[in-house]
């Protein structure tokens, strides 16, 4: 008796919905027999990982505040991704937004202003989509690969940002070390209630879901991003300008990482440090093919991901596990998450009679 | 629960003891044991800057012993992350507080706030609250011997340094490294390099071949890994360890280590915190206090010139020398510390040149 | 006598389809046994079944009295058994040796194996130069390479599905030369085609297929092509009603001197083209594939912009600088040769591929897809043009090659174009399409809209053009009237053998002697 995997004339609408259900539920009995192997309990191990994180107001603040950027810049990322264009450079596109923004939150000559945090959201913004448009600009005009124009530029970013705040921007009152000054009260997000940390920076990735499922499931543009993504020659029998596909797509990558990194710097960072991003750039793009380039999979997608952070954490505070265990599970679950999507799309048969 | 078991009666009696001795306010902290965090920038370690902090709560536990429970956070770089986990750590009820690195100090500034009767305590922290504390070893202590160490024993007088940041920590004992090593041969000089990075041994194997390279006989790496050891041990050049005793990496050619023993300040701190008098402080202990240490000095260097070293740091331990006793001049000539003068600890602290005789620049 | 090959009541469903249904039939040694049936009549899953390269839920296949167990696409090979696509299964970036040698599991030496694919390749009348990347072979080419790989592995059963669709006349003949000669050999054929003179013509058996049963077996040399038909398509086939073209006083298309260097080197070059298409009347090109159609056809479509934008006129305004869209706006619609991938996107529903050109129709306002109307649209194109479909939210991909190709043209007369330009309007499409297919393009034209059909198909052509040109090396022949010219006359123009144009090497040497 012998085994094929084979692809199904069409993707399976039951599967859709199965996938992912036993994805966890196959993670869960991994992860539970891992912990029980290694003498934990099980049931608190699974408690303290999915359950924990999201039992108090705190909890559910700190999800949104890690999920948001993940969200928001995978909604950017998708909207490329699903025209082919292959920005993987969200990082250091956020990381350039973070610049920006603390650069006129810093510098503005009016710190009491209520328009600098409007400023450094357009700042932020800006920034993000001109470092994403240097490789839309190669691509389009030298059919430069983007994917490593855009990794490379990343490096760039970081080193520009480590010379800003060991030079030029750096704290004068802090001993020197590394890092800018804190940013003005006007200049940050408020807080919804000041015993949490989650802001209204929200709210921005919450428009950016909306914008980005009307843009990819209504508009007639993003309709023609999907044809230069699925059907390249057929974009072009169609007579949609593949260049435009590549702008859109960079550039709406670039603003998202862009506004993300100023969420980042107006929010919980409040200042310019060597590290601004703790890779939210490059996990936005697990976020958004987890989240299967859609607007809905990727707030879930985005959740997931963030709860498996804290659960993590949690794990680590309250039963004392080495942060390499949880790691391992998280990483279970993102096999088993992309291993049951290929079942969509595939099925394995038996093939052969007895022999 | 009307069972009792022999520990927990054995805890009520100590906790009747209690009460004889300190008063009432002392029965809830003996019922229920002292709990203490610590979060850790990096990941858990052998030797280096995790393992003389993990040390530190060893001597805790070993203080205290089932008195106090001890949760350690590692690999929490991120000061997006670190904050949630100060607060998470706050809100389970520890009451005492450690954060390892320079880096977490704006998330512990921001947390420590919200839980006043929360006692943090930050190494290599320049912010104070009243329920924020700092501690930090005064390096350039240690590293100034372990430099006069080095200059007996360089040939070339060439010291090569590996340096994980350009942040005033790691640039102010490279300094006392070269002005120690001058004391002994004022013509000695240093490369310094610096990988941007606490833990990358690739990219330190090739800093530190290259430093061998360019003629350097000695070299150190202040990062988290013995690869400056072993390397130059392999290329049969000396070397000087730091945070730990790196003399297993390179058992011939190890000259020394400048160390950390940060033990007094996490007992201190918790004894503090158990019977309530924590204060916020602000700790710079060096080698008088202990906190700063050196290894065991290499056999191979002679007795003579052993003898001057241990002298060399009774001295500074007493004060009689200072290591940035003027004139002390930059790369670029200018004098930084007039003769007679001496660097203001808060210059010290805030170091951000290079002594004259270095190559190299921060960056 | 031990058939070749017997299949036994062999069933394969497919998700909301049943591809074959208790399917039975056998094939003698040396027989050239015709498969007929009209496209999504489950014959290509059934090849695909014996070759191996799909499993069926039932039934058995025994080969020389033997069952197969296990069955796969190496099982086939080593039983002798090739198959040739109807969309091939061809490398793109490497040379037809090196696709060649990627199907031959005996050590070989590639020098060797180009000389036996270049013997092999003059034998059986089929010229191609081994070295050559098969990114630049036009679809006729292409087969060839399919063709030759399976002969050189001396099979016991060639499958061919719809092999003729791209040939010359005179090149058919020759293939059924060599058909017939390989059945003199002892291998048995089987011929998947839809062409009912050309089954009577070299098949000795063939069983009919409809909606995935078999309607019938037959003996088409003694069976009429009105009642092979008949079993086809379970009704008459409907008669083309051409009527006398009416065409208009101005042209609608005018191209005036033409040229344009290939964009790949082994592309052809378009020297100074010039021909007028006017409304009312079906222009057809004729030509040997890879004589310049591609290239002509996406200068025509606005694929690719022409630098003097006189040279192509359309209604009169100077036309060669306006891409794709500006094209359409002028009154263009375009059926492409390829309809997955170019004339349709493969993973998307009809209602998506209608929006593709069908955008302009009124179902995008304000930026946003109104998918109302867009359902609408592409639910009449699937009514009136009697495309069998689940639905309209069915994948381009799912749909038979016919009935997609009716989809698409039915999109593209939806835009009420004056001027539409199609490209092997029926290739791999079965005769009931085919036959709607042709009649819906000469209403159109009879409307008094313009038509231009590039196609290979010579028969086509001749059924409903008005008037025909023919391209041979990049040049295009002077205007010949249908009624006045016969298939011979186009044949020597195929070949520029006219001696109105040098012949270029490959290509031409099919037709020679």
């Amino acid at each position: 008796m012998r085994f094929t995997i084979e692809q199904r004339p069409e993707p399976s609408a039951v599967m859709r919905v199965v996938a992912p259900v036993a994805a966890i539920a196959l993670t869960l009995v991994v992860g539970a027999g891992l912990f029980a192997a290694l003498g934990h309990n099980p049931v608190a191990m699974l408690d303290a990982f999915f359950i924990a994180p999201l039992n108090s107001l705190n909890g559910l603040s700190e999800l949104l505040l890690k999920a948001s950027p993940l969200i928001l810049i995978a909604c950017g990322l998708a909207v490329g991704f699903r025209a082919n264009v292959w920005n993987i450079g969200a990082e250091g596109q956020l990381i350039m937004g973070a610049i920006a923004a603390t650069g006129v939150g810093l510098f503005y000559p009016n710190p009491d202003s209520v328009l600098l945090l409007p400023l450094m959201f357009l700042a932020g913004m800006a920034a993000g989509m001109a470092w994403a448009a240097i490789p839309a600009f190669l691509r389009a005009r030298m059919n430069t690969s983007e994917i490593l124009v855009t990794l490379m530029l990343t490096y760039v970013a970081t080193l520009f940002l480590s010379w800003l705040v060991h030079g030029p921007w750096r704290d004068p009152a802090g001993f020197n070390y590394p890092q800018t000054a804190m940013l003005p009260p006007y200049a940050l997000f408020a807080p919804f209630d000041d015993a949490y940390r989650v802001n209204h920076s929200v709210f921005i990735t919450a428009v950016a879901v909306v914008v980005m499922w009307i843009f990819t499931d209504r508009s007639f543009l993003g309709y023609k991003m999907a044809v230069a993504g699925a059907a390249p020659l057929a974009a072009r029998y169609a007579g949609f300008r593949e260049s435009a596909a590549i702008w859109i797509g960079l550039l709406a990558g670039g603003a998202a990482a862009g506004v993300a990194g100023m969420a980042e710097a107006a929010g919980p960072l409040g200042q310019l440090s060597p590290n601004v991003s703790p890779g939210y750039g490059f996990a936005a793009i697990i976020v958004a093919f987890v989240g299967r380039l859609n607007a809905f999979g990727i707030v879930l997608a985005g959740l997931l991901m963030s709860l498996l952070f804290l659960g993590g954490e949690t794990v680590q505070v309250s039963l004392g596990l080495p942060s390499a265990l949880t790691r391992v599970f998280q990483g279970v679950l993102l096999f088993f998450l992309l291993a049951a999507d290929f079942f969509i799309f595939y099925r394995i048969r038996r093939v052969g009679g007895q022999n | 629960m009307i069972k009792t078991t022999r520990r927990q009666f054995l805890k009520y009696g100590a906790v009747g003891a209690a009460i004889g001795a300190t008063g009432f306010p002392s029965i809830l902290r003996a019922a229920e044991p002292l709990k203490i965090g610590q979060v850790n920038a990096s990941p858990a370690a052998e030797i280096g800057w995790a393992k003389q902090h993990a040390l530190g709560i060893d001597a805790i536990k070993a203080e205290f012993g089932d008195k106090v429970a001890v949760t350690v956070i590692d690999n929490i770089f991120m000061p997006q992350d670190a904050e949630r986990v100060f607060r998470e750590l706050a809100s389970a009820g520890n009451k005492l507080i450690f954060g390892t690195s320079f880096s977490l100090g704006t998330p512990m500034q921001k947390v420590a706030p919200r839980f006043p009767k929360v006692a943090f305590e930050h190494c290599s922290g320049i912010v104070h609250l009243p329920n924020l504390g700092t501690f930090e070893a005064k390096y350039y202590e240690g590293a100034y011997v372990a430099g006069a160490a080095a200059g007996y024993m360089s040939k070339a007088g060439k010291i090569g340094f590996v340096g994980g940041f350009p942040i005033p920590d790691i640039v102010g004992p490279a300094n006392a490294i070269l002005l120690g090593a001058q004391s002994v041969n004022p013509k000695a000089t240093c490369n310094v390099v610096f990988l941007n990075s606490w833990y990358d041994p690739g990219k330190e194997k090739e800093a530190a071949l290259a430093l061998l390279s360019q003629g350097c006989d000695v070299v150190c790496g202040m990062t988290d890994t013995g690869t400056c050891v072993q390397v130059a041990g392999e290329k049969g050049a000396w070397s000087i360890g730091y945070a730990s005793d790196l003399a297993k990496f390179a058992p011939e050619f190890h000259l020394t280590a400048f160390m950390m023993d940060w033990t007094s300040d996490y007992v201190r701190a918790a004894k503090g915190v158990a019977d309530g008098t924590w204060k916020s402080e602000e700790r710079w202990d060096g080698l008088k206090a202990g906190v700063v240490k050196l290894a065991p000095f290499n056999k191979k260097i002679p007795a003579e010139a052993q003898a001057k070293l241990v002298q060399l740091e009774a001295d500074i331990g007493s004060g009689k020398v200072h290591p940035y006793a003027g004139e002390i001049k930059d790369q670029d000539g200018k004098v930084r510390v007039p003769a007679g003068a001496m660097l203001s600890d808060k210059d010290i602290r805030a170091t951000n040149w290079l002594v004259a005789g270095m190559s190299g620049k921060l960056a | 006598m031990i058939p070749r090959l017997e299949l036994r009541n062999i069933c394969k469903r497919y998700p909301g389809v049943v591809a074959n249904d208790d399917v039975s039939l056998s094939i003698l040694p040396g027989e050239i046994h015709a498969v007929l049936g009209e496209n999504g009549a489950g014959k290509s899953t059934l090849m695909k079944i014996i070759y191996g390269a799909v499993q069926a839920d039932s039934g058995e296949i025994l080969c020389d009295g033997n069952p197969i167990h296990s069955h796969n696409p190496a099982v086939s090979r080593a039983l002798g058994i090739e198959m040739v696509y109807q969309h091939f299964a061809l490398f793109e970036s490497v040379s037809v040796v090196e696709n060649i040698a990627l199907s031959v599991t005996t050590p070989f030496n590639l020098a060797a194996l180009s000389r036996k694919v270049l013997e092999l390749s003059q034998r059986y009348g089929m010229p191609i130069d081994p070295a050559r990347l098969v990114h630049n072979l036009s679809v006729g080419e292409r087969q060839r390479v399919e063709i030759l790989r399976c002969l050189l592995q001396n099979p016991k059963l060639l499958i061919l599905d719809e092999p003729t669709s791209v040939l010359t006349p005179q090149a058919v003949l020759r293939l059924f030369d060599t058909l017939r000669q390989l059945a003199a050999e002892g291998c048995s054929i089987l011929y998947i085609s839809h062409k009912l003179d050309e089954v009577q013509t070299l098949c000795d058996t063939a069983t009919v297929f409809r909606n995935g049963r078999v309607t019938g077996t037959a003996r088409p040399k003694q069976t009429t092509a009105t009642e092979l038909a008949r079993m086809m398509v379970g009704s008459k086939l409907p008669e083309m009603h051409v009527s006398p073209p009416v065409p208009a006083e101005k042209p609608m298309l005018e191209i005036r001197g033409l040229s344009a260097a290939a964009t790949d080197i082994y592309g052809v070059d378009l020297a100074d083209i010039s021909f007028d298409v006017f409304g009312g009347e079906i222009v057809g090109i004729a030509g040997v594939s890879g004589n310049g159609q591609a290239e002509l056809v996406s200068l025509l479509s606005g694929e690719r912009l022409h630098p003097q934008s006189n040279a192509i006129r359309i209604g009169g305004i100077a036309s060669g600088h306006l891409d794709a869209d500006g094209r359409r706006r002028a009154g263009i619609a375009f059926v492409p040769e390829e309809r997955l991938g170019r004339g349709a996107v493969p993973a998307h529903s009809l209602i998506e591929n209608g929006l593709l050109t069908g955008h302009r129709l009124g179902s995008v306002r304000h930026g946003m897809v109104d998918r109302k109307r867009a359902a609408d649209f592409s639910r009449d194109i699937v009514e009136k043009f009697k495309v069998k479909t689940n639905g309209v939210r069915a994948k381009a991909q799912s749909l038979s090659g016919g009935n997609l190709q009716k989809f698409i043209v039915g999109r593209e007369i939806a835009l009420q174009p004056k001027l539409l330009l199609v490209s092997q309007p029926t290739w791999g499409v079965d005769v009931g399409a085919a036959a709607f297919i042709r009649q819906t393009l000469v209403d159109l034209s009879r409307a008094g809209a313009a038509v231009l059909i590039v196609s290979e198909e010579l028969d086509e052509l001749f059924e409903i053009c008005d008037r025909l040109l023919v391209i041979c090396n990049g040049r295009l022949s002077k205007s010949l009237i249908r009624t006045q010219t016969d298939r011979e006359e186009v044949g020597l123009l195929m070949t520029g053998l006219d001696g109105s144009v040098v012949a270029n090497g490959g290509d031409s040497l099919a037709l020679h002697d």
